[in-house]
């Protein structure tokens, strides 16, 4: 019998632990002689200069060990994130990233930035003791768009960056600052084939700048031990690159700094790369010998860490009357916030997600990022492309509408497909079942039929579909470094442990890792054991970042304990004096001669003899084969195999309140090959969920004087399960990609997408009035109806 | 920064009965805020609003309480919670508005820690059934060193979180009429997303025979600084047989009875725009 787990809908390796909160996070590490960090935050200022900073009435109060200011710690700058790890350091050049952060700032430039710290005895007395910190501030002029903070004469933020052009696409990769391609026949780019069009159609949109809201708040500890070792415990997603950036920024060789990853709450991006890791080392490092904890309150969490890029998006589309593409023309100008962290990232991803997509003549889009006194823009879940969703799958449904054309039909005539090029120029599609998507959508959710109802419906709510497709990527190459380093350890009884440093955010990597491995060795999944997360350990890996898990890692898994199973077969055809392609392995671990079994060898045994290989006094040789099996693997990724997607939501608009109520959504994922069904559906649920809160009710909002409003579960609203619609998952498996290991695409991000684009269009063809603006709240939706003048009765 | 997981520092006074309670409030008068479900005393106090002390009504006992009968009507204790109310089927029955406002109200953890009385005393704009009760009419019984003291709900709410509870009194019960032939109500929200606070609130109790509204009450919330009456749309109702000529009346009278203002859950121009919408509704709902 076949012990294949690949597939199969088992328990999550780690549901245990979860389920009865015996799952250990960085907030639940308590240790001998720990003391408490507090990073004491600008609170009232989005920009300001420090003028002083007291800490004589904290310091008074008992329990206090220190206060630190930026005087107190390392003047290095940094970047939190890991961009110059990720590609070659004249492109980290080209791409202008600049490292002008600091552990405590001088200069706030967002409210919520670390102006000081304070170490005490215990949380409470930290937090009053940094109450009791006096800080003077000098107001500085206050940015919120980048339409402002773009204008001559604005205040500079850095002179690194004049203009407070955090980034826009390099010249030097990008001619013309542009992203895209030119019309084969003309060389001409974008809407300069505008007069060859029939259909022409625009829209300046705004995304909103959507906060991640994982469960588990940001938690470090931080141990500077006596024998000059820095320790940090954290809920990062990228453990190893953390290790890099931290040793570097407290110039430690990688010897001397050892990152524990701790079972993380929900990354979604947000803790892609460092966020108050080097606040906790620097604490731990002013009180040598006993541990610093620094744990983030929620509206700390939500006030200083990242979100989503937000910003204006604006694209054009020219069409032949026949419905034949001809161009798409777009520029995306982002808020980048106070720092340059993720520099013009998702702004270049936004593009990259349009190129991937319709096989246009041409296309050409631009994108800038401007400084702004907000937190900073970073990664969240899907990257650019929940951007791309809300405009570009707009656009296409009006201008199909403009057409007297299906747009189930044209996107099914007019996206990409194999050998065609992928999100980035020059790699093309290997396996691709977007239509078999559509139609299984379209199929499920009764897309005909409830068009041709709605056609005819009367009355103040009205109901409508919409459709959005989406490509993603599975990985990051060729663009950034795909690199997984594996180590798998044969036991003396034969089970496995593995090393890597594999982050599993709650998406079931881990899960995954396991059930590759175990089908690659064909034992059972109790027999290995995923050892991740402990930088002194694990190999490199780059992080969990741009779905790349299953994709980039898995391979790395596979090719360590294809290692293993080689040497245990390469002993057993020495010690049954056979070829080693002639022999075969059970499932029990029994190795024998093919059409021979009784002549067979245990590989139990051969590894308990290469561990415990002692010498036989008796015939003066040896027992067995010596030495311990490892297996390794230090693999590179070489493509990025795209998974496709498609979306399919009715809703239910309420045209005297605005009101929109999302009845069903059918998302249909071209997965290629699910490893662990449950979690890609659990991945495809949860995004839908984001998704559905960018497109209706997430953004933050900030004062004229750039303080957030709403910084809690109160005052900022993601749907939360009562609000979630009948949502079915439907994953496909038609197109196993040939590149991909055991044909598995990913899954991580692409669930945001479709829910994006689909709602909007929903929304549109419920009520025929289209909005520009996301969130699209029942506010927005009114003074549309109002706007335009139309009745429903 | 106020801090959401460090308590501030309060005197935390635990009384074993009513009149303890009222002495220590005798005591402590505005310095101190009365806890029964601690859902908005311990968040407000972690938002910088904390008092100085804090009277918990935990150890009093006799308060948890929804009575009702046929001739007495309704009587909810002080620390009876939003999920009794929301579970007790004379309130389903006979005060839909109110079992409604306790059945949606908050998330289910908080049903089961706040009170409908608690509610009434934050005297939020937004309470939802703050408005329910308003419009049912309801009376609320005081204990204060002087004895009891029983006020009209019409009387109790005076401006922003502004009430007619004197200091030193004790919010011991609220009580509603007995239910009489042809009264009906009901109540309506709208929320961002489900677990949320309320955009705009509206409640009604009419008492209609032969189709003819004989009385009426339309109460509002998050529109006005406090939980306000629409005494102009009662009146148009009052005495009149309900048709959509009355109801289109109402609906056009809603706008200048009301005050919204932007803030984060919504704007002033969107409240305006859907209480009309929302009191129609809301009477239709009652009327069934």
């Amino acid at each position: 019998m076949s012990t294949s787990v690949v597939g199969k809908r088992i328990p999550k390796v780690d549901s245990r632990d979860k389920v009865l909160g015996t799952a250990e996070y960085a907030g639940d590490i308590r240790m001998k002689g720990m003391l408490y960090g507090k990073v004491v935050r600008c609170m009232e200022y989005s920009h300001a200069r420090v003028k002083s900073i007291d800490f004589k009435e904290a310091m008074k109060i008992p329990g206090v060990i220190k206060c630190l200011g930026p005087k107190d710690v390392t003047k290095k700058g940094y970047n939190t994130t890991i961009m110059k790890l990720l590609v070659p350091e004249e492109f980290c050049e080209v791409f202008g990233e600049i490292a002008e952060m600091f552990i405590f700032n001088q200069h706030v430039k967002y409210q919520g930035d670390a102006v000081c710290g304070v170490i005490a005895e215990t949380e409470e007395i930290a937090e009053r003791a940094a109450d009791k910190i006096k800080i003077k501030y000098e107001p500085l002029p206050v940015y919120m768009r980048a339409s402002e903070s773009r204008k001559k004469g604005a205040f500079q933020f850095t002179s690194l960056k004049p203009g407070n052009l955090a980034g826009e696409f390099d010249e030097a990769v990008f001619p013309d600052n542009a992203y895209g391609w030119p019309d084969a026949d003309t060389g001409k780019m974008g809407d300069d084939l505008e007069s060859e069009c029939d259909v022409v159609v625009e829209g300046n949109f705004y995304v909103p700048k959507q906060k991640q809201c994982q469960m588990e708040n940001h938690a470090y500890v931080a141990l500077y031990d006596n024998r000059g070792k820095l320790h940090c415990w954290t809920s990062t997603q990228m453990p190893k690159p953390v290790q890099v950036l931290l040793a570097e920024l407290f110039e430690l060789p990688m010897s001397r700094m050892r990152v524990f990853q701790t079972v993380v709450g929900g990354g979604f991006g947000v803790r892609l790369g460092m966020i108050a890791e080097p606040h906790a080392c620097a604490m731990a490092m002013a009180v040598p010998g006993r541990p610093v904890k620094v744990e983030f309150l929620r509206e700390e969490d939500w006030i200083a860490s990242e979100t989503r890029f937000p910003g204006n998006y604006d694209m054009k589309m020219g069409f032949k009357e026949d419905g034949t593409p001809i161009f798409v023309e777009a520029n995306f100008c982002a808020d980048k916030g106070g720092y340059y962290t993720h520099g013009n990232g998702p702004v270049f991803c936004a593009a990259a997600f349009v190129h991937g997509m319709y096989k246009w003549k041409t296309m050409r889009q631009k994108g800038q990022s401007y400084f702004t006194n907000n937190v900073p823009s970073g990664a969240y879940r899907g990257y650019g492309n929940p951007q791309t969703s809300f405009v570009q799958e707009q656009l296409v449904e009006e201008a199909c509408g403009k057409l007297g054309i299906d747009s189930i039909e044209w996107r099914k005539k007019w996206h990409k497909s194999i050998g065609d090029e992928t999100w980035l120029k020059g790699v093309t599609y290997a396996s691709d079942d977007l239509d078999g998507c559509i139609d299984l959508a379209v199929k499920d959710i009764k897309w005909y039929e409830k068009k041709k109802k709605y056609a005819k419906q009367k009355g103040k709510k009205r109901r409508g579909l919409g459709i959005a497709v989406m490509n993603h990527t599975s990985g990051a190459w060729p663009m950034l470094l795909e690199h997984t380093v594996c180590t798998a350890k044969l036991n003396e009884d034969c089970t496995v442990e593995l090393m890597a440093s594999i982050s599993d955010l709650g998406t079931g990597g881990h899960t995954a890792m396991t059930q590759m491995a175990a089908d690659t060795l064909g034992w059972p999944m109790e027999d290995i054991h995923l050892n991740s997360g402990d930088s002194d350990v694990c190999g490199f890996d780059i992080g969990a970042h741009a779905s790349r898990t299953v994709y980039c890692a898995g391979p790395a898994i596979i090719e360590a304990c294809e290692s293993v199973k080689k040497q245990l077969m390469e002993r057993a055809a020495q010690i049954l004096e056979a070829r080693v392609e002639d022999l075969q392995m059970d499932s029990k671990k029994v190795i024998s001669v093919k059409g021979n079994s009784k002549k067979s060898v245990d590989a139990r045994l051969i590894s308990k003899q290469g561990v415990y290989n002692f010498f036989d006094p008796v015939s003066g040789k040896q027992i067995g084969i010596p030495g311990q099996i490892q297996g390794y693997s230090s693999f590179l990724a070489n493509h990025c195999s795209p998974p496709m997607g498609a979306c399919i939501s009715e809703v239910e608009v309420d045209t005297e309140t605005g009101e929109v109520k999302v009845l069903e959504l059918v998302n249909a994922h071209d997965i290629g090959k699910a490893i662990h069904p449950p979690s890609v559906e659990g991945q495809l649920e949860g995004g839908a969920q984001q998704g559905l809160g960018f497109v209706t009710t997430e953004d933050i909002y900030y004062d004229e004087n750039g303080l957030c409003l709403n910084s809690d579960f109160t005052d900022y609203k993601m749907p939360g399960p009562s609000d979630m619609p009948k949502a079915k998952i439907i994953l496909v498996e038609t197109a196993p990609d040939p590149i991909a290991p055991m044909g598995a695409k990913s899954c991580g991000e692409s669930a945001l997408m479709g829910p994006i684009g689909s709602v909007a269009n929903a929304i549109a063809d419920a009520i025929g009035i289209r909005f520009y603006e996301a969130p699209v709240t029942p506010e927005r939706i009114l003074k549309g109806i109002k706007e335009s003048g139309k009745t429903f009765e | 920064m106020p801090s959401s997981r460090i308590l501030p520092e309060f005197e935390l006074l635990m009384p074993q009965s009513v009149e303890e309670a009222v002495k220590l409030l005798k005591k402590y008068k505005a310095k101190a805020s009365v806890m029964a479900g601690g859902t908005d005393v311990v968040v407000s106090g972690t938002q910088g609003f904390a008092t100085e002390a804090v009277i918990s009504l935990a150890k009093v006992p006799g308060l948890d309480y929804v009575k009702f009968s046929k001739s007495g009507g309704l009587k909810i204790g002080a620390l009876a919670t939003l999920q009794m109310v929301a579970d007790s089927a004379d309130v389903k029955k006979n005060y839909p508005a109110l079992y409604k406002s306790a059945a949606i109200n908050g998330t289910p953890q908080t049903r089961n820690m706040g009170t409908v009385v608690g509610n009434v005393m934050r005297a939020s704009p937004s309470g939802d059934c703050a408005c329910a009760l308003l419009a049912l009419g309801a009376k609320i019984v005081f204990q204060g060193p002087n004895g009891k003291r029983e006020i009209s709900i019409d009387e109790f709410f005076i401006d922003y979180k502004k009430t007619a509870r004197k200091a030193d009194e004790l919010a011991v019960e609220i009580k509603l009429p007995a239910p009489k032939t042809g009264v009906v109500s009901a109540f309506n929200r709208i929320t961002r997303t489900t677990l949320d606070l309320s955009k705009i609130n509206a409640a009604v109790c009419l008492t209609v025979s032969g189709g003819v509204c004989k009385s009426a009450r339309i109460a509002m919330g998050a529109v006005a600084p406090k939980t306000i009456r629409l005494i102009d749309s009662e009146d148009l109702l009052k005495g009149q047989k309900i048709s959509d000529a009355i109801l289109d009346a109402i609906s056009a009278s809603v706008g200048s009875q009301i005050s919204p203002i932007d803030d984060v859950r919504s704007t002033a121009e969107y409240r305006r725009e859907v209480s009309p919408v929302l009191v129609r509704r809301t009477i239709e709902e009652a009327i069934g």
